[in-house]
Formats: structure tokens, sequence, C-alpha cells
């Protein structure tokens, strides 16, 4: 059996909505960010899947930003996370609903 | 002659405006003086331009300035003095110099003896207006001007409270006021509508232009013209079904009544027919229709007169009767008969109405006549003069109303409307019995006023040689009728009874004598002794429904006054509170809660809103692959 | 002086702005000069007004967008004159007036404010400088009845805010959509009211258009059932803030029709004749009745405005010169009388705290000259001859008999039913015993008041029985704008139903 663009664009929806019920479902906020991350890794798998299935170097180069991206992200994430914890004692979301209307 | 014209409309003008200048003090004689000579001069000018219209023949005009020009519409303050005018005139200017007169007397102890002045020569002047118009419009002017004097002379004593009107059928002095005008209003909007079909059809309301094209139009037009115009004089001349204002107007005080809802407002309707004789002798059906409502008006006036107790209200009744002989005989086609007619019973009935002032003040304002009796002793002179302008009322040769109503009588002879005879000829009977009732009652009998402890005292000189003018007119006025006729048919159509009538006519003043000295014997042999009433009469039916005025005024009462208010009410209430401003609320509300539920998504829950926008993300894809798919 | 008008607009405005430096003590002084001094500017245009030229006047346009073709475009004619000169009066009369005991420098700066907007709504021939001086008017008032008013006031002023808010947006709606297509057909854009009245436009968009405008308009007017603001707005509104809102802001709806959607929509506007006049005629009997039913003195007064707005609309879709002339006066008469008559209730609020009618009674005796002026401005209101509400009542009512007689003698009824309402109040008021003992000794009008009133009962009778001077030039521009709405007609109808007067000779 070859493995064909198929599969791995099944595999990226499989990660993707995995990720989508991880941001839907999980109250942590941490738990939410290897929720996005998840996602973002389905996207990549697409992206480079794609991009040697039609022979276009720019998929794969989009998933190198991607990945330097969402380095960057984290970095600035887990930054804000830590102080979140520390003000608030917690990074349970229901918690977190300072700014209700 | 131009000069006098505007001498006889403005010097009323005038003594209104000085009189309104001390309207807020307290008494002053010489307003009481100077407002008569005013009235006076009107007199002077208004002979004077009556003798000019019978010497040359034309009528005199004159054109002030111009008034309403908008569009095709081009209204001006036009007036002409011709021969009904002039006769019109100088019965209003003699009349109300008279009353002017008069009134020093009667109102010589009112606080707003001024003011009273004031609005007595503005209604003068407001009725000048109208008889001296040469348009609808400024007839229309008057019309209205004579209603809010009349309105405003009738409330004029407008701090009295309301009584319920078992105690006083007219309530108030203010409700009689306002029930007046807002009755003449109804009428003036048939005017109205009258005036705007001349409009637009003929493009003009001068009389003379509008009356030379009358040809023009086809005859339907005609007789909405005509029946529009005629609601208008309806209501000034308080025919049925607008009746019931003239008799609660009796709540003026009397010089009052004897000016304005006896001599000559009351009569600017059938003013109004003669003045549009032209087009009325070209609608014979409605022409036909007026004379038999005003038949109807006679009789039926005449029959409250027979119970009523009310000095006042008998004569007010009286003048509604004899409107209605005007209105026959206009509508039968002698307009200058009705002419006449209005001329003798203004003479008449404004003396009878001011003979009933001296009562009034003799009986300290007691109007019940059951609780008087035996006056003559006391004031003989003003027992005469109401007796006179009886027998003038009941048409008594050789007085004023012989030679009117005989007339009258003779016109629906030689129409072959038997029916309309037979009915005035009925009427003239009862107009005899009713006023000799009250004369009698009044000035004969046992001296029932002692129960009311009133000291009866005849009317200082002055004012009866004020009366004493009336009461010459009313006995020799009625000699005068052929040269009338021959001055006023040089304008007004003539009207010539045939042959068969003219040898009946002996026939016919007999009957008519006959039946009016009938009248006269039967109140003289039932009440010149004593007052005889019986509990039994007096409880009947047909008593009660006459006392009550045929319940007229109760059903309106309940068929429209408290209707309205109560519609009204509901209409506030129920409607416009209850269903448009709650519309309205109700949108605004329902914006406002909707908000209010939305708001609840915005919770403050980073989990909440994330789901929402997956919610969002899935839904556009469903979107945009069913967009896809349909394409 | 060629720029006048521009001087009328910005002469309160700077005022105003001044007036923030002028102490407590002498404003009161200082806004009647200012008022008087405008009133008087306001003459002087009258007087320079040349009366037969039926077009534009005064005329003044600067480009401001180009690129939209928007512009400070300033005009009159016959029809706006008197209207500007209305404002500017019962501005000064209400600032005599003026009874309001604290912060009252706050409320004759806020009087210039408002004065400066509607003197811009009657002058502007830009749209977007009317819309914007139309919307501006609305500030002003929502400060005066939310700060000076009674107990509801903001519901009140709010009510009044939104509600006419609303139909100004759809109108503006209408107005970028009637731009868009002069766009579309010339190429250019313009917002000038003078280049639309050129435009022809295809009989089904003039329809809807003409309801976009309609409802505007008729929100401000208020025609029933858009009218129940009106009744709040004049309960809880201080007695001047009533005075100008019912004698000048109302006027803006009704010449809002004349201005805009009779010249611009002729077919639609007669093809919508029927639909409006009988609006009119349910407005003028359903008001009169809920007048009639009033026990609060100054709700019979606020609900009879709406019943005679409902003569004036039917006056102005009479479609011909009678009707449009009589519509035109009828909105100064109508301004003048109600005015008045909002200064008189205002006068016997000042002294009882009440406008309850039953607290009253018998105030002729202790009143008389205060029960004079009331009963010549009642006299007014119901239409008497010779009195200034004659003469517009009569030519609206005259002007729609051609149209249709039916609903003019259904709208005649105004004249039974408004003498029905009027007198039963005055009455009330004014006639009888005096049951209350605190009124026996209530004091008669004072110099201030009489200052007030003179004048306008002066002008009640003068117009009334020589309106030559108002009716002259109303009539040259209405005969003119009746001609342009004839030959633009396009539907056979709207030909026939719309009726050129003859040249002045023929009609000689």
């Amino acid at each position: 059996m070859t493995i064909t663009l198929t599969h791995y664009l099944v595999l990226s929806a499989i990660l993707f909505t995995i990720g989508l019920a991880g941001v839907i479902r999980r109250k942590n906020l941490l738990m939410l960010f290897f929720a996005t991350e998840i996602m973002l890794n389905a996207a990549n798998i697409a992206f480079v899947s794609i991009s040697s299935f039609i022979n276009d170097l720019s998929g794969q180069m989009f998933a190198l930003f991607i990945i330097a991206i969402a380095a960057s992200e984290v970095a600035v994430g887990l930054g804000l996370l830590i102080l979140i914890y520390k003000k608030y004692g917690t990074l349970d979301l229901d918690k977190l609903s300072t700014m209700r209307g | 002659m131009e000069k006098y014209l505007y001498i006889a409309l403005f010097a009323p003008f005038v003594s209104s405006l000085f009189s309104a200048l001390f309207a807020q003090q307290k008494k002053m004689q010489f307003v009481g003086i100077v407002a008569p000579i005013l009235i006076g001069i009107s007199l002077m000018s208004s002979l004077l331009l009556l003798s000019h219209v019978h010497e040359s023949g034309e009528a005199v005009r004159a054109n002030l300035m111009d008034w309403i020009v908008v569009g095709d519409m081009n209204i001006t303050f036009g007036f002409a003095v011709d021969q009904v005018t002039a006769v019109m005139m100088v019965v209003v200017t003699t009349v109300s110099t008279v009353v002017h007169i008069y009134s020093n007397y009667y109102m010589d102890h009112d606080i707003s003896f001024n003011r009273f002045f004031s609005y007595l020569s503005a209604f003068v002047f407001s009725m000048m207006i109208l008889v001296m118009s040469d348009n609808f419009l400024g007839l229309f002017i008057g019309w209205e001007g004579v209603g809010v004097c009349s309105w405003l002379l009738i409330g004029f004593w407008y701090h009295k409270k309301d009584e319920s009107k078992d105690v006083n059928p007219s309530v108030s002095p203010s409700w009689a006021a306002n029930e007046a005008f807002i009755v003449n209003r109804i009428a003036d909007l048939g005017m109205l509508v009258g005036i705007f079909l001349i409009y637009w059809n003929l493009g003009t309301l001068t009389y003379t232009e509008v009356f030379a094209q009358l040809g023009t139009l086809d005859h339907t037009l005609l007789v909405w013209i005509g029946i529009t115009l005629f609601i208008g004089a309806m209501g000034k001349s308080a025919q049925f079904p607008l009746h019931t204002w003239l008799t609660d107007a009796m709540e003026g005080p009397t010089p009052v009544s004897a000016l304005i809802h006896a001599a000559t407002m009351v009569t600017a309707g059938v003013y109004l027919v003669i003045r549009a004789n032209p087009l009325y002798s070209q609608i014979p059906e409605v022409s036909y229709g007026i004379a038999l409502l005003g038949t109807f008006v006679a009789i039926f006036a005449a029959s409250m007169a027979l119970v009523n107790r009310d000095l006042k209200r008998i004569v007010a009744y009286s003048t509604l009767s004899q409107l209605g002989y005007m209105f026959a005989a206009a509508g039968l086609g002698a307009y200058w008969i009705a002419l006449f007619h209005l001329a003798a019973h203004a003479f008449f009935k404004a003396l009878l109405f001011l003979g009933a002032g001296n009562v009034m003040h003799a009986m300290h304002d007691e109007l019940d006549i059951f609780k008087m009796g035996g006056l003559k002793k006391k004031m003989f002179w003003s027992f005469l003069m109401m007796g006179l302008a009886s027998l003038a009322l009941a048409g008594i040769y050789p007085l004023a109303g012989f030679f009117s109503k005989d007339a009258i009588l003779e016109a629906a002879f030689n129409e072959h409307t038997y029916g309309i005879w037979f009915v005035l000829w009925l009427t003239a009977g009862l107009t005899a019995f009713y006023s000799f009732r009250q004369v009698f009652i009044v000035f004969l009998g046992d001296e029932r006023y002692h129960e009311i402890g009133a000291h009866p005292h005849e009317a200082k000189p002055y004012a009866l040689w004020a009366m004493s003018v009336l009461a010459v007119l009313a006995v020799i006025f009625g000699w005068f009728r052929e040269d009338f006729m021959e001055f006023i048919t040089k304008f007004l159509p003539a009207y010539e009874m045939s042959e068969h009538t003219h040898h009946m006519v002996w026939i016919l003043t007999i009957v008519t004598t006959a039946i009016a000295v009938t009248g006269i014997l039967v109140a003289f042999f039932k009440y010149s002794k004593k007052l005889n009433r019986s509990e039994k009469t007096e409880n009947s039916f047909a008593y009660k429904l006459l006392y009550n005025q045929y319940y007229i005024p109760h059903f309106y009462e309940k068929a429209i006054t408290k209707p309205y208010a109560e519609l009204s009410e509901i209409a506030w209430q129920e409607l416009d509170m209850k269903v448009v401003d709650a519309t309205v609320d109700g949108i605004a509300k329902t914006i406002e809660s909707s908000g209010d539920v939305s708001r609840r998504a915005q919770d403050g829950n980073l989990s909440s809103y994330l789901k929402w926008m997956t919610a969002g993300f899935v839904l556009i894809t469903i979107i945009a692959v069913i967009s896809v798919v349909i394409k | 002086m060629s720029n006048i008008l521009t001087v009328l607009i910005f002469f309160p405005l700077i005022a105003a702005i001044f007036g923030f430096m002028v102490n407590q003590k002498s404003i009161r002084v200082y806004g009647i000069t200012v008022a008087a001094a405008e009133f008087l500017l306001s003459l002087w245009l009258w007087a320079s007004f040349d009366s037969t030229n039926p077009g534009m006047q005064f005329v003044e346009q600067l480009s401001l967008i180009p690129q939209f073709g928007i512009s400070y475009y300033l005009g009159v004619d016959g029809i706006s004159l008197f209207i500007v000169i209305m404002s500017t009066l019962m501005t000064l009369i209400g600032i005599i007036a003026l009874s309001v005991k604290d912060d009252i420098k706050n409320m004759i700066i806020t009087l210039l404010f408002l004065e400066v907007a509607m003197i811009g709504v009657f002058v502007s021939l830009d749209v977007i400088l009317f819309y914007v001086f139309w919307e501006f008017s609305l500030v002003p008032m929502l400060y005066v009845i939310g700060a000076w008013g009674g107990n509801l006031r903001l519901y009140a002023s709010i009510k009044f805010f939104i509600y006419t808010f609303a139909g100004s947006l759809v109108m503006l709606i209408g107005m970028l959509y009637m731009a868009f297509i002069y766009h579309s057909t010339t190429g250019v854009w313009s917002f000038s009211l003078t280049d639309w009245y050129s435009l022809i436009l295809p009989f089904d968009v003039q329809k809807y258009l003409f309801l976009a405008f309609f409802l505007g308009f008729a929100i401000k007017v208020p025609m029933f059932p858009f009218h129940t603001w009106l009744p709040y707005a004049h309960g809880q509104a201080p007695t001047v803030g009533s005075v100008i809102l019912a004698a000048v802001l109302l006027k803006m709806g009704t010449y809002g029709f004349v201005r805009f959607s009779l010249p611009l929509f002729p077919d639609a506007s007669v093809a919508y004749i029927l639909p409006v006049g009988i609006i009119a005629v349910i407005m003028i009997i359903y008001t009169a009745m809920i007048a009639y039913a009033q026990k609060d003195i100054k709700q019979v007064i606020a609900y009879s405005s709406i019943s005679h707005m409902g003569v004036i609309v039917l006056g102005t879709f009479a479609m011909n010169t009678e009707g449009i002339a009589g519509s035109v006066f009828l909105m100064l008469s109508h301004g003048i009388v109600s005015g008045a008559l909002f200064l008189l209730v205002g006068v016997i609020y000042d002294r009882k705290h009440t406008k309850i009618m039953s607290e009253f009674g018998g105030l002729a005796k202790s009143m008389p000259n205060f029960a004079v002026v009331f009963g010549v401005m009642t006299m007014a209101a119901v239409g008497l001859p010779l009195t200034i509400g004659f003469i517009g009542e009569y030519l609206s009512l005259a002007g729609f008999f051609k149209v249709s007689p039916t609903l003019t003698v259904l709208g005649g009824t105004s004249i039974i039913l408004g003498a029905a309402y009027m007198l039963k109040a005055l009455k009330n008021t004014f006639f009888g015993p005096i049951t209350n003992p605190e009124n026996e000794n209530l004091p008669d009008l004072d110099a201030k008041e009489l200052t007030a009133l003179i004048p306008l009962v002066a002008i009640v009778i003068w117009l009334g029985i020589y309106p030559k001077p108002v009716l002259g030039p109303i009539d040259t521009t209405t005969k003119a704008l009746v001609q342009m709405m004839h030959n633009k007609a396009q539907t056979k109808e709207a030909k026939a139903t719309i009726l050129v007067s003859k040249p002045k000779k023929e009609a000689k």
C-alpha cells in the first residue's frame, strides 16, 4: 500500500479536529496552547504534503514560517501564562471571566 | 354715496372699539351714550343709502381693499348696497339703536356695563358686514362674526355655574354660548362647502358674477350648491334639527335676545336664501324642501311654545316659528314677502323681547310666568306694548304682522300647496293663543308675584320711549306693503298672485283672522281671570312631550354629546395610549430586550468565545460549500 | 449685504459662543438683544426681498466637497422667507417671555443654537447641508426638554430624539439614493436641490423615494400614527420649548413636503394623494377627539397642533396654488397661534404650577387681560375670519376640495371639532364661578408677558385682515412651484391633477 496525498490530508484533518476539540473543550489555558499547537501542526502537514504533491516549494517554506512563528508565539504566550498564574493563581478559564458584558 | 356706506359700516365698529377701551372698568355712563349715538349715525347713513337706492334704483358699490389673492382666487372687501341690503341695513340699525338705548336701562346695575356695549356694537358691525358684502366670503366673515358676538353675548354672565338640565334647561350661560357656537359651526361647514363648490365651478365668489353664470352649471351641481348653502342658513336661523341652541341662547341678557336672537342674526339665514334667489329659483325641488321645512318648523316651534312657562323661551319659540314662515315664503318663491315679514317681525319681536325685559327687571329676573300675574296695574305701558307686539305677531288687522303673514298664507294658497297653507293657517291660531296666553298670564289675573316677594315697577321712561319707536313701527309698517313691494321688486323677482287667488283673498283673510281671533279668545277665557292649571293636562303625555321639547335636547345629549365625550376618552386612553403609543414603545422595548439577550453572549469566558468562533467558522464553511455546490 | 443668509445663520452661533462669557445677571438682556437683532435682520431680508421674483434669492454658493458636489448653498424664496422670519420672531418672543428660574444662561445659549439650526434648515438648498441642520436641531431641543422638563423629561426627550432621528435616517438613505440616481443620469455628483429639481425620475423610483422622504417628514409633522412623541414632548417641555417646538420645529416636516416631496416627485405625490389625504383626515378627527378628552390644558393645545397640522398636510397635497399657498400660510398662522397659546398656558403654569383644567374655572374674573388674549388666540385657532387662522385653513380646505370633496368635508369637521375642544377648554378654565379660592387673587399678565403677547395679538389680527404682504410672495413662488410640477409630471393623472393658475391678466 502506498501512502498517497489523501492519507496525509486525512491525518491533517484528524489532527486539526483533535486540536479544535481541545480548543473548545479544554478549560486550562496551557492545554489550550497545546491544542492550538496541534492545529498548527495539522496545517503544516497539509502544507508540506500538498507542496510535495504539486512540486512547489512555497508550501514547505510556509510550513517553516509557521514553525518559527509558533515557536515565538509559545515563548510570548507562556510568559503571559506565567504572569496570569502569578496574578490569579489559576489557569482555569471559567475563573478568569473578568470581561463579562 | 360711498362715504355713507363706510360710515354706516364703520360707525358700529368705532362704537365697539370705544367701549372696549373701558371694558374692564366699572360702569361709565358716557359709554352708554356714545354707543347709541354712533349706532344712530349708522342708522342715518343707512336711511340715506336707502333713499338713494330708492331714487336711483342703482346699487352703491365700494371696494375697500384686497383680502385673499391667491392663485385664481381674488377676494376683496367689496360692499354693495342694493335694495335688499338697504332694507336689511335699516332694519338692523333701527333695532340696534333702540336696543342700545334700552340697554342703558337694562344693564344699569351690571358691573360689565361697558363691556356689554362693546360686544353689542361689535355684533352690529358684524351684521353690517354680513348684509353689505358683495361676495360669499365677505358674507361668511359677517356670518362667523355674528356667531362670535352671539357667543360672547350669550355667555355674557360667564360667572354663573353649570346646573343640571332639570334646574336650568340651558345649563349655564357659557354652556349655552358654546352650544350655539358649535351648532352654528356645523352649519358653517355646509356653507363653506357651498362656497368651495361655487369657487371651483365658477371661479368667482362675487354675487353678481356668480348669479350671472349660474346657467352654465348643470342641475345636479346647482342642487348641491343650493343644499349646502341652505345648511348654512339652517344653523344661523336655527331650523330643525339645528334649533336647540336658540332657546338655550335665552341665557343671554334680554336686549341681546331682542337684537340677536329675534330681530337680526337669526334672520341671516333667510337673508341668504333671499340673496341667492337666482339660484333657488332654478332649483324648485330644493326650494320646495325649504318651504316644507319652514312650515314644519313653524308648527313644531309653535307647539312647544303652547306649554312653556319661561317668559323668554316662549318668545324664542315664536321667533323660531316665524322664521319657519319666512323660509316657507322664500321657498315658495315669494322672496319679497319673506323679506317683508323679516322686517315686520324684527320690529314687533324686538319689542316683545324688550317688554319681556321690563317684566324680568320688575320681577327680579324671575322667568316663570306662573309666578307673575296682574302686572298690568304696575306696568301699564309695558303691558300695552307687549300687547301690541303680540297682536302684531298674531296677525291682527291693521298691525304689521297682519300684512306680512297674510301675504305668506296667500302665497302658499296661490302655489296650490294647500298642505303648507293649512299648516301655516293652523300655526297662526296657535301663535295667537300662546302669545296671548303669555300676555294674559303675566299681566292679568291674580297677583301671584307677592308669593316670591317681588315689588314690580315700571321701566324708566327713556326705555319706554325707545321701545315706542318699535311699537309705532309694529303698528304702521304693514301699511307700506305696496310701496315696499314696488321698491324691492326692482331687485327681487316680483311675485304675482293668480286671478283665482285674487278672488279668494277676502275669504282667506277672513279665515286667517278668524283663527287668530279664536286663539286670542281661548287664551282670554282661560287665563285672563286667574291661572287655570289642571294636573291632568300637565301630566298627560302630550304636555310632557311638548314641555320637554319633544325630548330632542335629551336625545342630543344622549346620542351625540355624551357618546362623543366617551368616544374621545376611549380614543385617548384605549387607542392612543394603549395601541398607538404602546406599539411605538413596544418597538423600542423589543430592540432593547433583544440587545439584552444578545448581551449574554459576551460572558467573559474565553472558552465560550472560542466555541462561538468555531460555530461561526463552521457556519461560514457550510455556507461556502453550499454556495459552491449550488453553482 | 449679499451674504445676509450666512449672517443670519452664523450671527446667533457666534453670539451663543460669546454668551458663555456673559455673566448670569446680564444674560437675559444679552439674549433679548441678540434675538432682536436677528429678528431685525430677518425683517431686513423681507424688506429687500423681491416679491415678484418666484425663484431663489440671496443665493450663496461655496463648494465644500467638490468630489461629491456638496456645497454650502443657501437661498430663500417666498415659501421659506416667512418661515425664517417666524423662527426669529418666535425665538425672540420665547426669550422675552422666558420664565425658567435656574440655569437661565444655558437656556438662552441653547435657544440661540436652536435658532441657528432652524434658520439653517429653512435656507439650505444643499441637501447635505439641509440634513445637517435638520439633525442638529434635535440636539438643543433634546437639551431643553431633558434639562428643564417635568418629571418624565428623560423619557420624553429620548423618545423625541430617537423617534424623529429614526425617521430622518430613512430620509437620509432616500437622499443618498437620489444623489446616486443623479450621478448615474448626469454623470456628475450633486446634492444641490435646484439641480435635483431639473431631474425627471421614472415613476417607480419616485414612489420609493417619496416614501423614504415621507417617513422622515411625517414623523416630524407629526402625522398619525407617528404622533405619539409630541404629547410627551409638549407635556414635559418648559414653556419656551413648547413654543419653539410647536411654532417652528413641526413646520420642518410640512416645509419638507413642499420643498422636497412635491417638486421632486410630482407623479408619486399625485399617486399618493388618497392615502396621504386619508391619513390627514384621520389625524384631524382622531386627535381633535383626543384633545376633547384631555384634562390638562397644555395637552389640549398639543393635540390641537396635530389636528391643525393635518389641515396643513391636506392643503399641501391639494396640488394647486390655492391649497399649497394656503398650507404655507397656515404653517405661519399655526406657528404664531399655537406658540401664543403655549405661552399663555405657561403664564398660568407659572402662577399655579398645574395645568389641570379642573383646578381653574372663573379665571376671566381674576385675570381679565389674560382671558382676552386667550380668547383672541382661541378664536384664531378655531379659524375665525379676520384672524390669521381663517385664511390658511380656508385656502387649504378650498384647495383640497378640488382634489377630493369627500375628504375635504371630513377634514372640514376640524372647524366643528376644533371649536368643541377649544371652547370646552376655554369654558373650563375661564368661565363659571371661581371654585378654588386660590384663584381669586391671581395676578393678571405682567409687563414681561404683555410684551411677549401683544405683538402676537397684533400679528394675528393684522394678517387676518390684510394678509397680502405675506400671501403675495407666497403666491408668486407657489405658482412657479405648481407650474414646475406640472411641467415635470409624466403620468396623465398627475398632469390633470396639478392645476396651474391662470396668468394674472387673464384672471382679471
